[in-house]
């Protein structure tokens, strides 16, 4: 019992770890938290299941069918939700306009897909019990993401340039690099890590139009525990998220479950109130 | 002032209007207006979208077919996506605003909660299909018609299956955690206490919970022979479907019509997962030893084909919606009349009215309208274009 | 005359709406009441919203958790389920209660979280309310419900239940402008844009917060009982997050700062679906995507397209021109004078000595200079003097008693104001409103009074805009006072700063660089200014690079280096002192 609360708690934790790095790469060069992060997740897993379950394409085609349609989502939301808003961003005007984007994009699937959940295909077929790829694969994928974000960041002229913009947008505009161009490359680069985890936890959670709202809560509980900005955080934020909520469903049941898991949120906010990994609050006079 | 053609006209149009604001006798080609609240975007919305094809089916059947006393058919739908509010603004908009002569839905027991007393007010007639005993009271909501089982009768229909047919000393009750669940769960709980049962296990579960061990796990351990299960959502109960497999422990699932759903199909793992489980079902929407329907759905499948998909869908959803129409439509041609004291005066009359998905009686004081009989418990995973094969021991 | 034109141009909408309000019923539509009546409620619990959201500029998104605890609260007494059975007043009165306490619990993480963090602390709360309601069936009646208070006549009818909902509406609209025009309002504004202005000036957040999170809260309680009754039952799904993000928005398109933006945003919002209706399965497709044209037509809020006033051409060629007489009756009653004294004060940031055992005192009526190189520890000074650092040593006193270290609230009422190095200004604020923020403590009238308007608020009203008329005189911007601050040039925010200092009567003020950015002839009437204020018997202690500015005006200077007093005395002394002459002055 005790495995399968550690197997399906790691799974959905690294599913909600990748929501918070979607919603930490949208934000870092827009300074935007963008409602559209849970339903690019819930995207993943939907048209997954329709490039190879109802089209038949094979896995990688597949793969890459839906991640290339979520990053046209993602570079969608920069045109239509984020840059109109970007000017007036104390006013938080961009909860109005990523939120209705994402209902947009929910009703559209609502109606277009189904009101029920579908299957995702099963991808490999290897492991049985607590070690079925369900379990594994959104882990995996999280490990493969947060390993690839930091080779980008850490090694390549574009990654540095997305800590550049991230760091000190004004500066980095002062300093010719093209701005906007990478906000909206943030964009698709945001949107493929939320099509990922939509996809690999797609065996685990459905191809389901619903699981949108679902993820944008819970995948923002990473972000606020492992500190605005902090992928490494959001990581450890969303294990332990996925952790404690499966073992609260064991323990206190489904009712109180979610009770129990904001609770401990809220306390652990008022304890640390940048996040756990975030850093302390800046010089104010 | 020289009057034109153009402000005769417009002076008519206005003469019109204030004499329509002034309701005067209902014209007689004037359409028969039916409120539709479906639940057609939200979660859970299969019932609404089944019962919507039914509906559409029956309006074009009867308009095509010259319509009530040469009134057609207008059915005005509005998509409450399973939230209260949405719903009463919906009920009010149809009464107060569109003027509708009856009113079908909400098809959820949440919203039919907050719309009862709405149309109560106007005395608008209206039939539903939701479960919640307190919903019918012929007191306090005279104008409310039940066309479907109450709980109660489902949760008869399940306690007899599992302690009579298959004859289960202990029992675990499963619901998910939406109030439909909770609530329902509690209920089903009780009344097995009530009958003499062992009830091991009780227990109400997220439905997006991805892994359902622990709970089968523990309804094992606690000896559980059968599971209960109240829940809508197909996700949760392909999830519990394929643990049970996995655990390899072929206990058998007694409970809601969802278990049946077409979309579990797809979800279990493997199609034995779907053996060994038994959900609410229909006489009307079950096939005999031989295969065959009865004889009057039968018929109406005969009509449905090529017209209607029954793959995705059941049956039952289906008639359900076709017989509202039908309801409302016998009740004006039979009284000639679309007003509200009409309609519900023909329904409370009603002796056993011979509809497709069942025999509805209605009196003044008995608004529940489907025959206990009626429903029977049927092998979840033996779907035929929405019709099962009734479950082993009826 | 042209001042209650203006007035009657700010009721005109407010007149418009009411106006299709009182005529809705002559239609006779009970949907028409029924959305009427929604709109209502709703903004009953938005005005509350309003000022937590749009003034204090807190991220609260999730009030639904506020509005369904007063909607079970009501419906649970008024079904007599755990209390005897109540009346229905009685148990609107009590969910307007149970609100207003569960407001402050909601909200007090605010004053330790920041934006994001504070708004999904918010939701939390919403989840845990829904999911208790279902969970404790014998009270709330879990899944299934319960019905909800129903209102004796006449206000048992569609109609009757409108035209109480709309009153209320009303009196929360009055009670909500009576608080935003009011020092709370403005203080709640200078916390949200100028936080660290707002604790110069004596602004307590938290005390400010706890009273607007009480009324949020007791306007929440009371929207939810009512929209039980409106509904006649109540289930946990009733409350989704949709409705919470409702609240929320309306807010946003309504625009910050503003009552009638919301007001707007929140008919708008209650009207769009229902305009999308017809479309049935594509009507929550088509609603979002009015939301979208909206956000995208308007991105500056409703509030912003109906400011008119902000797009008046400024006056040209405007000159800061301070007027003693105007200072000298804003400061001249006769206030105690006081001296202030820094004794062994020693700041360490880790290793780093910041201040290393200062001494300092600058005496009433005397013009203090602090100069030094960059990083000698001038503007580190006035922190620790205004309470944002704490020092480690030392012992820090005005007049007889000792000045708490690292409290920057308390300083103002000691009469101890401040300017910083740049600005800290509303921007979206006049001119005169960012004076009168100075003027908080003036205020006598408690958070009732003022939501009420009673004399004794309106007295202080007229004191503090009269005080503040004053203040832009004595400064020199006279005649700019209806401006939005954001339009002034850079030079005059610096004015704008002291006049903001001098509404606290000040004993002590402190100048961080007021001279920087200014063009000659300003400095000079700067200088004529700082003098005026210190012949008023005012402490003042000036930090500046501008050694004309330093030597013309200062009775004494102190020089600083590495957090070291490297000299002090006359501008005399201090122009011919050998270590000074050679290490700064570089002449």
């Amino acid at each position: 019992m005790l495995y399968s609360i550690l197997a399906s708690g790691l799974a959905v934790g690294a599913v909600y770890a990748l929501i918070g790095i979607t919603y930490n790469t949208m934000f870092a060069t827009s300074r935007v938290m963008s409602f559209t992060a849970g339903q690019l997740g819930m995207l993943g897993g939907v048209l997954g299941s329709m490039f190879i379950l109802r089209l038949g394409l094979p896995l990688i085609v597949g793969l890459g069918a839906t991640l290339l349609a979520c990053a046209a989502i993602g570079v969608l939301t920069e045109f239509v939700a984020v840059r109109p808003v970007l000017k007036s961003l104390d006013q938080h005007l961009y909860v109005l306009s990523t939120l209705a984007f994402a209902l947009l994009i929910q009703q559209v699937t609502a109606i277009e897909w189904s009101t029920e959940p579908q299957p995702f295909p099963r991808l490999f077929g290897i492991g049985d019990g607590v070690w079925d790829e369900k379990y594994w694969l959104p882990v995996a994928t999280c490990a493969a993401t947060i390993i690839g974000l930091e080779y980008l960041y850490r090694r390549t002229l574009i990654g540095r340039a997305f800590l550049a913009v991230a760091e000190d947008n004004f500066a980095a505009r002062a300093l010719g690099l093209p701005e906007r161009n990478l906000r909206i490359a943030s964009y698709a680069l945001a949107a493929v890590v939320g099509g990922l985890a939509g996809f690999s936890g797609g065996e685990l959670l459905l191809a389901f139009f619903a699981n949108g709202p679902q993820l944008n809560f819970y995948g923002f509980i990473p972000v606020a525990l492992g500190g605005l900005g902090n992928n490494r955080g959001a990581v450890i934020g969303g294990l332990a998220l996925g952790l404690f909520q499966q073992a609260a469903n064991f323990a206190v049941g489904g009712i109180f479950a979610s009770v129990a898991v904001f609770v401990m949120f809220i306390a652990i906010l008022l304890a640390a109130p940048q996040g756990l990994f975030g850093s302390s609050a800046a010089r104010r006079v | 002032m020289l009057i034109t053609r153009r402000t005769l006209a417009l002076g008519t149009a206005a003469a019109t209007s204030a004499l329509a604001l002034g309701r005067p006798a209902l014209a007689a080609n004037e359409p028969i207006r039916i409120g539709w609240l479906a639940s057609l975007t939200g979660a859970s919305s299969a019932p609404a979208i089944g019962f919507n094809r039914g509906v559409m089916f029956a309006a074009d059947a009867i308009n095509a077919a010259g319509g009530v006393k040469g009134r057609k058919i207008e059915i005005i739908t509005r998509d409450t996506q399973g939230d209260p509010t949405k719903a009463v603004n919906a009920t009010q908009e149809l009464i107060s605003q569109l003027k509708v002569d009856a009113i079908w839905g909400p098809t959820n027991s949440g919203e039919s909660l907050a719309t009862t007393a709405v149309m109560a007010r106007s005395k608008t007639p209206n039939i539903h299909p939701c479960v919640v005993d307190s919903l019918i009271d012929t007191k306090k909501y005279p104008n409310a018609f039940r066309i479907a089982p109450a709980n109660g009768q489902w949760d008869d229909a399940v306690r007899n299956y599992a302690l009579k047919v298959i004859k289960v000393k202990k029992v675990a009750v499963i619901g998910d955690t939406t109030g439909y669940g909770v609530t329902a769960a509690k209920a089903s709980a009780a009344a097995f206490q009530k009958d003499g049962a062992d009830v091991v296990y009780v227990a109400n579960i997220d439905a997006t919970q991805p892994d359902m061990t622990p709970d089968m796990l523990r309804a094992r351990n606690a000896g559980a022979e059968a599971i209960i299960l109240w829940s809508v959502s197909t996700g949760m109960i392909a999830r519990l479907l394929n643990t049970r497999g996995t655990m390899g422990w072929n206990v058998p699932f007694v409970g809601h019509p969802s278990l049946s759903s077409g979309e579990i199909a797809s979800l279990v793992t493997a199609k034995e997962n779907w053996a060994n489980v038994y959900a609410i079902g229909y006489k009307s929407c079950s096939f005999d030893a031989n295969g065959k329907l009865p004889p009057r759905s039968a018929e109406f499948v005969e009509r449905l084909k090529g017209k209607v998909d029954l793959s995705d869908t059941l049956l039952w959803w289906v008639a359900g919606g076709y017989d509202a129409v039908n309801l409302v439509a016998k009740a004006v041609d039979a009284t000639g009349s679309t007003s509200s004291e009409a309609i519900i005066g023909y329904w409370n009359s009603l002796k056993p009215y011979p509809g497709v998905f069942g025999d509805y009686t209605f009196s003044a004081d008995q608004h529940n309208g489907y025959p206990t009989d009626e429903v029977v418990m049927s092998a979840a995973n033996s779907a035929k274009d929405g019709s099962f094969t009734l479950a082993p021991g009826y | 005359m042209t001042m209650t034109r203006s007035k009657w141009m700010t009721a005109l909408p407010y007149v418009l709406i009411l106006a299709v309000l009182a005529l809705l019923p002559l239609s006779g539509n009970e949907y028409r009441a029924l959305i009427g009546t929604r709109a209502a409620i709703y903004w009953v619990l938005i005005a509350g919203l309003n000022l937590v959201v749009g003034y204090a500029g807190q991220l609260a998104i999730g009030y639904v958790a506020l509005f369904a605890l007063g909607a079970y609260t009501a419906s649970i007494l008024a079904a007599g389920n755990v209390l005897p059975e109540v009346s229905p007043a009685l148990a609107l009165l009590a969910a307007s209660g149970v609100g207003a306490v569960f407001g402050v619990v909601v909200g007090l993480p605010a004053l330790r979280l920041r934006t994001f963090y504070f708004a999904m602390t918010t939701l939390g709360f919403a989840t845990i309310v829904t999911q208790v309601a279902l969970g404790w069936q014998d009270v709330t009646g879990g899944g299934i419900g319960l019905s909800g208070p129903s209102l004796p006549a006449p206000f048992d009818t569609a109609w009757g239940l409108y035209g109480l909902c709309v009153g209320l509406a009303m009196i929360a609209t009055l009670i909500t402008a009576n608080v935003a025009h009011s020092r709370f309002g403005r203080a709640l504004i200078a916390t949200r844009d100028a936080e660290v202005a707002a604790e110069a000036s004596g602004i307590s957040k938290p005390a400010l917060l706890v009273s607007v999170f009480l009324f949020a809260g007791a306007a929440a309680g009371l929207a939810g009982g009512l929209f039980a009754a409106l509904q006649t039952y109540i289930t946990p799904d009733a409350f989704t997050f949709d409705l919470s993000l409702l609240f929320f928005i309306s807010i946003l398109i309504g625009g910050r700062g503003s009552i009638l933006g919301p007001l707007l945003g929140t008919i708008i919002l209650t009207l769009l679906p229902e305009i999308a209706a017809p479309l049935a399965a594509w009507s929550t497709f088509v609603y979002a995507g009015l939301l979208l044209v909206i956000v995208l037509a308007m991105p500056g809020g409703i509030a912003a397209l109906l400011n008119r006033e902000n797009r008046k051409a400024l006056p040209t060629g405007r000159v800061i021109l301070p007027q003693q007489a105007a200072l000298r009756s804003l400061l001249g009653e006769a206030r105690r004078k006081q001296r202030l004294d820094l004794s062994g004060i020693v700041l360490r940031f880790g290793g780093l000595r910041a201040i290393d055992g200062l001494d300092l005192s600058v005496e009433p009526g005397e013009v203090h200079g602090l100069i030094g190189p960059n990083g000698s520890g001038k503007t580190t000074t006035l922190n620790v003097i205004s309470g944002y650092y704490k020092p480690q040593e030392g012992r820090l006193t005005l007049g007889d008693s000792p000045l708490p270290a690292g409290l920057p609230v308390g300083r103002a009422a000691r009469g101890i104001c401040r300017t910083f190095q740049t600005p800290r200004i509303i921007g979206e604020e006049t001119v005169l409103e960012n004076v009168m923020v100075g003027g908080t403590l003036a205020g006598r009238a408690t958070f009732v009074e003022a939501l009420l308007s009673l004399p004794r608020a309106r007295a202080d009203e007229r004191l503090i805009r009269e005080r503040a008329v004053l203040a832009l005189k004595a400064v020199g911007l006279d005649g700019l006072g209806d401006i939005r601050a954001d339009r002034l040039q850079h030079s005059e925010l610096r004015f704008l700063e002291i006049a903001r200092g001098l509404m606290l009567h000040p004993r002590l003020v402190l100048l961080d660089e007021p001279a920087a950015g200014l063009s000659t002839i300003e400095i000079e009437r700067l200088g004529a200014l700082i003098k005026a204020i210190s012949r008023e018997g005012v402490a003042v202690l000036l930090v500046e690079h501008h050694a004309d500015l330093i030597f013309d005006v200062c009775d004494r200077v102190t020089v600083l280096n590495l957090g070291r007093v490297l000299a002090h005395g006359t501008p005399a002394e201090i122009r011919v002192h050998k270590e000074v002459v050679s290490a700064y002055l570089g002449a």
